[in-house]
């Protein structure tokens, strides 16, 4: 029926989105370089650590995201897996009996780890919830983001000339307008929500690594093999596909986890803007902006901030963490 | 004699440390932690202690022009100072009555030959405008009907931007036409006489009529229509003349009334001082509640104003409010969400630390209400009443108060707010919360469980003014109503002038968070947001009702003397509007404010904007409570001054030694 296609779509799309991930990883999983990088990261504690914690998230935002038709409309897994908590009627401490509201406080439905929201969400649910919002942005951009920036950085080092003169006039120009300022104007005239924050963010964001493959690729464009690859009389394509491409995945790799998570933040800092997820989207930056009211009321709430601020920061450095990592087990030098 | 090495260095630490010694203990005793600046003066004219009272305020006034001014912060400080040709008697509320203010008496009505209504009108003799330099020799010159005469003018002049002349455009003779020309030449001939308003004498004017309009009066009470002086206008344009700049008229108001703007920094306060020359009206000698007698017995008959300055202080935050109000440096606040817990006990009483104290709470229910505008244009909304009716009873209004206005508000049965003629106390909105019906009224609207017949889920939009934190919550909140009952609701976030644009185009489904304040307590003014000949962009009909028989309620109505009659028509417009639903019902604005001891609350006619020529102020009781809860501490002083001493006894020590 055409009220389930739209659920369909973004199911499609998670799974999309992760078979494209994993076929990516298998296909460069078979080389040399990845197997040793593979080796030293199973000995580095905090890196695997980090990668677990990333699982994690990345379990939670996939339950939100698979949504499966009720009676009542669409629900995701999340909302079937925490259906057993009830609503509440207003804030609520974390696990108190009644609300908050000193002009009526009622009874509780059921005791909630970390509390209520104004209105009277669980807040350990909404967090879990406002997960979706983070890797959907930081997935949606990078996958914009990441093959424009790749192919524009390779295309400068390898052709040089005017191609390079091109893009980088394109990315001084856009590096050299102050990125909020952009993204908030990109989002003023596109409008909110998930798809075009994540256009907003993929057009100021592919700077970075197109100068970051750029400079490699022009260090391997004077490597031996490039030249024999040449005097074979093998195509353009063939070069910038076969050997150069694979010789700068890794770092594609390493950018793309550190730049995931200032997507991350990038997402935060938006919602808490009031420019980011749409009403009815749960987001940790929409719930950090509710609590600058709700620090000031008294007696304060101060589970909201303290429960969202934790998960993004959990995320985000997990992320660095994890990219950090990742930087150390490809570096040659520690071979 | 011992030796020393550097003898000057141990002098420096010497005078240093007496330096800082001498610093902490004048920092402690001479500081006081008053924000406000000294009073304008120390005593009045006659000798008595000068009487200030002191008032927070949210931002700047926009305008203090009388012909423009609409918002409530611009009409706190524009009342004080602009005086209009009636006021509202500031005790009698129920109902609300109109007294003589500039005029000796109430407008005399009379019929004209060949049809049409007068009013005749005398001004009260020698009124002086405010001293000011715009008038020969500095010194206020008398009020004359053709400063009543220039403000009326200015009204039909499409430059000043009136923002009522389409209203009163259908009533008052000739008030449309010279506006449309002077928009079409763009000029306006300030020399040519209105129709509607007649100069009779020096005092006398009368007010020319089309048809009979009784809220004509209401309007004299409003400063649309408050006299206004040439002079001023011309003199305070905005330029440099002869190297000295003049302000715009509208922040620099020349008037009649009992204060005057002593001083005016923008961002930061508003100083008004009374005008010694005012006579216009005394302290009313009755009308007041019982329980009022002691307070307002000696007081009748009383020169008015009664306090020597008012200082408003801005605050774009409300924290300092409560905390300056709590230390006695505001004499009075409303209670806000933030402070709300700490203020009020559950059972909606002053926390025992406050009654203590003596303040006093107030429960303040402004004459408006607050809906959601349904497009009756709308394909899906408008044919379909029954899904209206859903709408309504699927909103929780209950449920709003209790989170977002601490439960204070009154959830609005319909469309009239008490205290305004027609209101029918027991009368409860038919499609009030209640979801099984609302699920019920869905299945008759044609979309069982939230889907129409093919299956597809019904999707509505919702326009809300987005930005803050509280508007999205209320949004989600809303969204959820809705969603309890299948529908699916896109909210979508405008800033307030693309959601006024959108309401003026038509170009929304549900618009969220109108509202309508009583311009003045009259049925007609609630009404006519829902008659037909109202529509947008001129008119407020924003929900494009059109209903012939409404109508013809109406235009009996409007033009009727309040009366039984009149009433009971009141009551079918109500039942029409109840039954079709163009609304969704949410509130009448109710808020609690608190008072100190020292300023007890004279008057809450919620048609004044603050009243303030009638407030009080108990100077001594005041400087004697302030000190009472300012008590300074004295152990922090001689913590710093022990932490002084020891640390520089230290260091002497450490420099001796080596």
């Amino acid at each position: 029926m055409a009220a389930f296609d739209l659920v369909w779509v973004q199911n499609l799309s998670v799974f999309t989105g992760y078979a494209l991930l994993g076929g990516a990883l298998w296909r460069v999983a078979g080389t040399e370089r990845w197997k040793a990088a593979w080796h030293r990261l199973r000995g580095d504690r905090t890196g695997m650590a980090a990668l677990a914690l990333i699982c994690v998230f990345l379990l939670v935002g996939t339950l939100e995201s698979f949504s499966v038709p009720q009676p009542t409309g669409s629900r995701t897994l999340l909302q079937l897996a925490t259906a057993g908590i009830p609503q509440e009627k207003g804030y609520s401490a974390p696990l108190a009996t009644t609300t908050l509201s000193v002009a009526n406080p009622t009874p509780l439905a059921g005791r909630h780890l970390l509390g209520t929201d104004a209105l009277g969400r669980d807040t350990l649910v909404q967090t879990l919830r406002a997960t979706r919002s983070a890797l959907w942005i930081g997935g949606l951009t990078s996958i914009i983001y990441i093959p424009l920036g790749v192919l524009l950085g390779i295309l400068a080092a390898f052709y040089r000339g005017w191609v390079d003169d091109v893009v980088q006039y394109f990315y001084s120009t856009v590096a050299a307008v102050p990125e909020i300022l952009m993204l908030v104007s990109i989002l003023m005239v596109l409008g909110k929500g998930l798809g075009t924050m994540a256009i907003a963010l993929g057009i100021t964001g592919w700077v970075g690594m197109a100068r970051l493959i750029r400079g490699e690729t022009l260090r391997q464009v004077e490597r031996p093999y490039v030249a024999a690859a040449r005097a074979m009389g093998q195509s353009d394509w063939k070069i910038l596909m076969r050997h150069l491409l694979p010789n700068v995945m890794h770092l594609v790799l390493i950018k793309a986890v550190l730049g995931f998570s200032g997507l991350v933040l990038a997402e935060a800092v938006l919602s808490y803007l009031g420019v980011g997820s749409p009403v009815g989207t749960a987001s940790w930056g929409a719930m950090i902006d509710a609590s600058r009211s709700e620090l000031s009321r008294e007696p304060f709430v101060w589970w909201n901030i303290s429960t969202s601020a934790g998960a993004l920061f959990l995320l985000v450095l997990a992320l660095n963490l994890f990219g950090d990592s990742l930087r150390r087990a490809f570096d040659p030098k520690h071979g | 004699m011992p030796f020393r090495r550097h003898p000057r260095r141990p002098l420096f630490f010497a005078a240093a440390f007496r330096g800082l010694l001498l610093l902490s203990v004048l920092g402690v005793g001479g500081c006081s932690n008053s924000p406000h600046p000294e009073p304008l003066a120390e005593k009045s004219e006659n000798g008595a202690p000068w009487k200030a009272r002191y008032s927070a305020l949210p931002e700047d006034p926009r305008s203090l022009d009388p012909q423009v001014t609409y918002d409530n912060v611009s009409r706190r400080i524009m009342e004080p100072v602009q005086e209009c040709l009636l006021e509202y008697h500031p005790f009698k509320t129920d109902p609300y009555e109109l007294r003589p203010c500039l005029l000796t008496q109430l407008p005399v009505r009379t019929e004209r030959e060949g049809g049409g209504i007068s009013y005749q009108c005398e001004l009260k003799s020698g009124i002086l405008f405010h001293d000011d330099p715009c008038f020969p020799g500095g010194k206020g010159r008398e009020l004359e009907a053709k400063d009543v005469e220039f403000a009326f003018q200015r009204m039909a002049d499409p430059k000043v931007e009136c923002p009522v002349v389409s209203t009163l455009q259908d009533y008052i003779e000739g008030l449309g036409e010279t506006f449309e020309a002077a928009r079409k030449s763009g000029e306006f001939d300030y020399s040519k006489p209105l129709s509607g308003l007649k100069v009779t004498g020096r005092y006398t004017f009368e007010i020319r009529l089309k048809e009979a309009y009784p809220q004509l009066l209401y309007w004299l009470a409003m400063h649309f229509t408050s006299p206004v002086a040439r002079e001023a206008v011309e003199y305070y344009d905005g330029k440099t003349h002869e190297g000295v700049a003049r302000e715009l008229f509208r922040f620099h108001p020349v008037a009649t009334g009992p204060f005057r703007i002593a001083e005016w920094k923008r961002n930061t306060r508003i100083r008004l001082q009374r005008n010694p020359g005012y006579r216009t009206t005394a302290f009313p000698t009755e009308g007041w509640e019982a329980a009022q007698e002691g307070l307002l017995r000696p007081l009748a008959g009383r020169a008015l104003p009664l306090v020597d300055e008012v200082s408003f202080t801005i605050f774009r935050e409300s924290i300092p409010i409560f905390l300056l109000f709590r230390q006695g440096y505001l004499d009075g606040m409303g209670v806000g969400k933030d402070a709300f817990s700490s203020l009020i006990t559950p059972s909606k009483d002053l926390s025992a630390k406050y009654l203590e104290r003596g303040v006093t709470l107030h429960r303040d229910t402004e004459p408006s209400t607050y809906f959601m505008s349904i497009n009756m244009e709308d394909p899906v909304l408008g044919p379909n009443k029954k899904l209206r009716q859903a709408l309504s009873a699927a909103f929780n209004a209950q449920g709003y108060l209790d989170v977002f206005f601490n439960s204070v508000p009154i959830v609005a049965e319909q469309l009239l707010p008490p205290g305004i003629a027609g209101y029918q106390k027991d009368f409860r909105n038919p499609y009030a919360f209640n979801l099984e019906k609302a699920k019920a009224l869905m299945v008759e609207a044609g979309y069982p469980g939230g889907r129409d017949a093919s299956g597809k889920t019904l999707e509505l939009t919702l326009d809300t003014n987005g930005g803050s934190a509280d508007e999205r919550l209320m949004a989600e909140f809303e969204q959820r109503q809705f969603e309890a009952i299948g529908i699916k609701v896109k909210v979508i976030e405008n800033p307030f002038a693309r959601l006024m644009e959108k309401m003026d185009q038509g170009s929304f489904q549900i618009s969220a968070g109108s509202g309508w304040g009583a311009d003045y307590p009259d049925p007609e003014n609630f009404f006519f947001l829902y008659y037909s000949k109202n529509l947008p962009p001129t008119g407020k009909n924003h929900s494009r009702y059109k209903n012939p028989e409404f109508d013809r309620l109406f235009e009996t109505m409007a033009t009727m003397e309040n009366s039984p009659e009149r009433e009971q028509i009141a009551r079918k417009l109500n039942m029409i509007l109840s039954e079709d639903v163009p609304h969704l019902l949410t509130l009448h604005r109710s808020v609690f404010g608190l008072t100190q001891p020292w300023a007890p609350r004279v008057q809450s006619n919620p048609m004044l904007e603050g009243g303030l020529k009638y407030a009080v102020v108990d100077e001594a009781l005041r400087e004697k409570l302030r000190g009472d809860w300012n008590r300074k501490p004295l152990w922090p002083a001689l913590l710093l001054a022990a932490c002084v001493v020891s640390a520089g006894t230290f260091a002497l020590n450490v420099y001796r030694r080596s």
